[in-house]
């Protein structure tokens, strides 16, 4: 909702001149409201309770509602960073398969252009950003239409091939009923051979509100439950009883796996949320091991005589060589043909890292402090703070305008607990979102060993250290 | 007429590609340059920079430049300059370098500006500060490289393009209209072990902002800088002669992006993907990584319990010579096989009889 409320904001933006005498608002607004008023003390129902971004707004001394839209633009990108930095245990070595309703319900135009076209864009982006997130995982993608599973692409850690298959997919329509029991059924099999300390996942996007199977489907909940694969659905409909409980009682009693998507951006932020690897739950969910890898250095091979790679025994000139045997292999993550050591990009395994040490949220800066330290510029980026007001002393008190949205920082300053700087909102989200790094950790280690902390790179940047 | 000519010129300023900025990271690692020095001094690497600087400044009217110094304990920005804390702005005798009239005014306000904030950082560098170490902050200064192209690229996509509103650290399709960003990076440090994850980080970050990582290697040689300039689709060069370090930079680094394209980029013969062990920040090229939280550790480390996320691990079957056990095995087995069944087999080495 909220980022459909920041496109109406935006668009008032510019006109706000032209519409501010009139606050024609205030008659669109009405209807309801006044029709609930009449009913008397009638309870109001969910729908009836709307929320309407121009009622918040509140206008400046000017007239104009820049101050406000401001606001709203910092609360919306603020929003998105304050999450959970707690460390917890996940499983980065993922399997995962993608279950996809192929089925009549798929043809209905309630999300723009169909759900049908809609769940294979997002499935496309979701395959992307899942590689992205878990370099060394696997994937697997399965349909149901006319009753039965069918097999998309195979289980394969490569996103192109998973993409093209899902491109073959849009020349072709819904049809028939969907089965979850088959597709589920399909899908434990693709994961029986995952490695145990891997985990197990299936991610089913539903458009219908029945599922027509050949038997028992809780005989196949409780097998997927000894197999310890947990499912997650994001329905398009309404919920189902049968899913709430599938996910429930694959996920140890934790109903958060399963929502319905309200509007598009709802449903691709809810199948975008899938990406980040799953919170390991007991010990037995996985059994961790030590994993012997080998990170082979890559050559051009360029004016030498070409050779075969092991592994396809291909002519080639470039490749991998193992780092214990030497023998060439063409394409990583793979396993050594001639050892058995796998084969790794070290960057494949650095992508996951800021998992391991996410950076700390920053703190809103209050006028009091900026006064203090006197920070006029954005320590990174160089550009400018507002001014700081002149009647702030030292002991001023915050002074919250009304209407200021909560979680922004009043005097646009937000700091870093470890290094003490003072940032904008655009490098706060960045360096959350993209980097990873606290610039001002990272470009400055002075300060720790003057206070005698002693630090060593990976975890004198702001990062927290994980404990299991 | 006035006005047909403006449209005019407002057009064909449209049409051409988009102007650049390129944030150089010096590295001014006072060992390093110390030991640089008979061949390269740092004054004389800084006279070639400023050059180039001004080449890159002249082959667009709207190129942007910035300069950050990772120095032995902390970044710093060399131009823009950042401002200083106190009020007294000081008014002093920079005014006869700004005002000779044989120099473009946007090439001496540079220099200046980049003279200025390098004497102060070298003043200001204590005897404490090079003894406790002999490396430098690349991670820092990559990482406000990064923010500072971030700003920009939103500052220009504010200011040019009304609609669209921006999506740059999302992996979008590429822009060549837009603000075409690049990092160069002149290294004169070696070994950035102790920096592995933020350094990958920010090469993460970089290849999401599609900013490739130019790498120009004065002297020693750094891994994660190759796997970064690889990553990104960078130049890595290490050069042999540093002397010629302005004929390099001429020639190799200054086209940008789309002139790149119908270029061929010298590129470097064999990358080094070797990752540096958590444990004891050792480069490796055969490490353990557990399985909960992919760290790299250089050898089992006791009790097999991961030092990142104390889970306990259960060791593989990872003897010393893992490929040669099994065949002995079953040379073994044939052997007994052999002894154990003489009478039924005999000496009959067919399988299928």
């Amino acid at each position: 909702m909220s980022s459909s409320d920041e496109d109406y904001v935006a668009d008032s933006d510019d006109d706000a001149g032209a519409n501010q005498p009139s606050a024609k608002h205030g008659t669109r607004s009405s209807g309801p409201v006044k029709a609930s008023g009449d009913a008397g003390g009638r309870k109001r129902a969910a729908w009836e309770d709307i929320q309407r971004s121009w009622d918040t707004i509140v206008e400046g001394a000017d007239g104009s509602i820049n101050s406000a839209v401001e606001g709203l633009r910092e609360a919306g990108k603020r929003k998105r960073l304050l999450k959970d930095t707690t460390p917890l245990q996940r499983g980065i070595i993922r399997h995962l398969i993608l279950i996809i309703d192929l089925s009549f319900a798929m043809v209905e135009k309630d999300l723009r252009p169909t759900r049908y076209l809609l769940t294979i864009r997002y499935a496309s982006e979701f395959v992307t950003e899942y590689f992205e997130q878990n370099p060394i995982s696997q994937l697997g993608i399965i349909g149901m239409r006319d009753g039965i599973a069918v097999r998309i692409s195979d289980m394969s850690g490569n996103p192109t091939e998973h993409i093209e298959k899902l491109k073959g997919l849009r020349e072709q329509q819904g049809q028939g009923n969907p089965s979850l029991q088959n597709a589920l059924e399909m899908s434990r099999a693709a994961l029986f051979h995952a490695p145990s300390h891997g985990t197990r996942e299936i991610l089913i996007i539903y458009g219908a509100l029945l599922s027509s199977d050949p038997g028992d489907i809780h005989e196949t909940i409780q097998s997927l439950i000894t197999d310890r694969i947990r499912v997650s659905v994001v329905g398009l409909a309404a919920q189902v009883a049968i899913c709430a409980e599938l996910c429930k009682s694959t996920n140890a009693g934790d109903e958060g796996n399963y929502s319905v998507a309200l509007n598009e951006q709802h449903f691709r932020e809810l199948v975008m949320a899938i990406t980040t690897p799953p919170v390991t739950r007991t010990k037995k969910q996985s059994q961790s091991s030590l994993l012997m890898m080998g990170f082979p250095s890559r050559t051009l091979g360029s004016g030498k005589t070409m050779s075969f790679c092991a592994c396809h025994s291909k002519l080639s000139r470039g490749g991998y060589l193992c780092s214990r045997c030497n023998s060439k292999v063409c394409s990583l993550p793979a396993e050594c043909p001639a050892c058995g050591l796998t084969l790794i990009l070290s960057t494949h395994l650095a992508r996951s890292y800021h998992h391991l040490f996410p950076l700390k949220n920053w703190i809103e800066v209050p006028w009091s402090v900026a006064w203090s330290e006197n920070s006029k510029a954005c320590f990174s980026c160089l550009s400018k703070f507002p001014e700081i007001p002149k009647d702030v002393g030292a002991d001023g008190e915050p002074r919250r305008k009304p209407g200021e949205h909560k979680g922004t920082s009043e005097s646009s300053r937000y700091a870093c607990e470890v290094c003490g700087n003072h940032f904008c909102i655009d490098c706060d989200v960045f360096a959350h979102e993209v980097a990873h790094n606290c610039p001002g950790c990272q470009g400055d280690t002075r300060a720790g060993e003057k206070d005698g902390i002693v630090r060593d790179g990976a975890r004198g940047d702001g990062d927290v250290v994980m404990v299991g | 007429m006035d006005r047909v000519d403006g449209t005019d010129h407002y057009e064909g300023d449209k049409q051409g590609p988009g102007p650049s900025l390129l944030v150089i990271v010096l590295d001014t690692n006072p060992h390093a340059w110390a030991l640089l020095n008979p061949t390269l001094p740092l004054s004389k690497a800084i006279s070639n920079l400023l050059v180039f600087i001004n080449a890159h400044l002249a082959s667009h009217n709207a190129n942007q430049v910035a300069v950050v110094a990772s120095h032995c304990h902390r970044s710093v920005w060399l131009y823009p300059r950042p401002e200083p804390p106190s009020e007294d702005v000081e008014m002093k005798d920079n005014a006869p370098a700004l005002n000779d009239a044989n120099k473009y005014r946007p090439f001496a306000l540079i220099e200046d500006s980049l003279l200025t904030s390098l004497r102060e950082l070298i003043s200001t560098t204590t005897e404490n500060d090079i003894s406790t170490t002999n490396t430098t902050q690349m991670a820092g200064s990559l990482t406000l490289a990064l923010t500072y192209i971030n700003k920009a690229t939103l500052l220009f996509s504010d200011s040019n393009v009304t609609s669209e509103p921006m999506s740059t650290t999302l992996e979008g399709p590429e822009n060549t209209t837009g603000l075409q960003s690049r990092i160069l990076v002149i290294s004169v440090s070696g070994d950035l072990a102790h920096q592995y994850i933020p350094i990958m980080n920010t090469t993460f970050a970089a290849q999401r902002m599609r900013v490739p990582i130019d790498i120009l290697k004065l002297a020693g040689d750094t891994v994660f800088l190759q796997q970064a300039s690889d990553t990104t689709k960078g130049i890595y060069m290490q050069l042999r002669n540093p002397q010629g370090l302005l004929q390099y930079l001429m020639m190799a680094f200054l086209p940008d992006q789309t002139s790149r394209k119908n270029l061929v980029a010298p590129t470097q013969e064999v990358v080094d993907f070797r990752a540096a062990c958590f444990c004891h920040r050792k480069v490796v090229d055969v490490g353990f990584v557990c399985s909960i939280c992919l760290s790299i550790f250089c050898s089992p480390s006791e009790g097999a319990i991961c030092l990142t996320c104390s889970t306990h691990l259960a060791l593989g079957d990872y003897g010393s010579k893992p490929a040669v056990v099994p065949r002995k095995k079953k040379k073994k087995r044939k052997l007994n096989g052999g002894v154990g069944t003489p009478s039924s087999r005999g000496g009959t080495p067919m399988p299928n009889e």
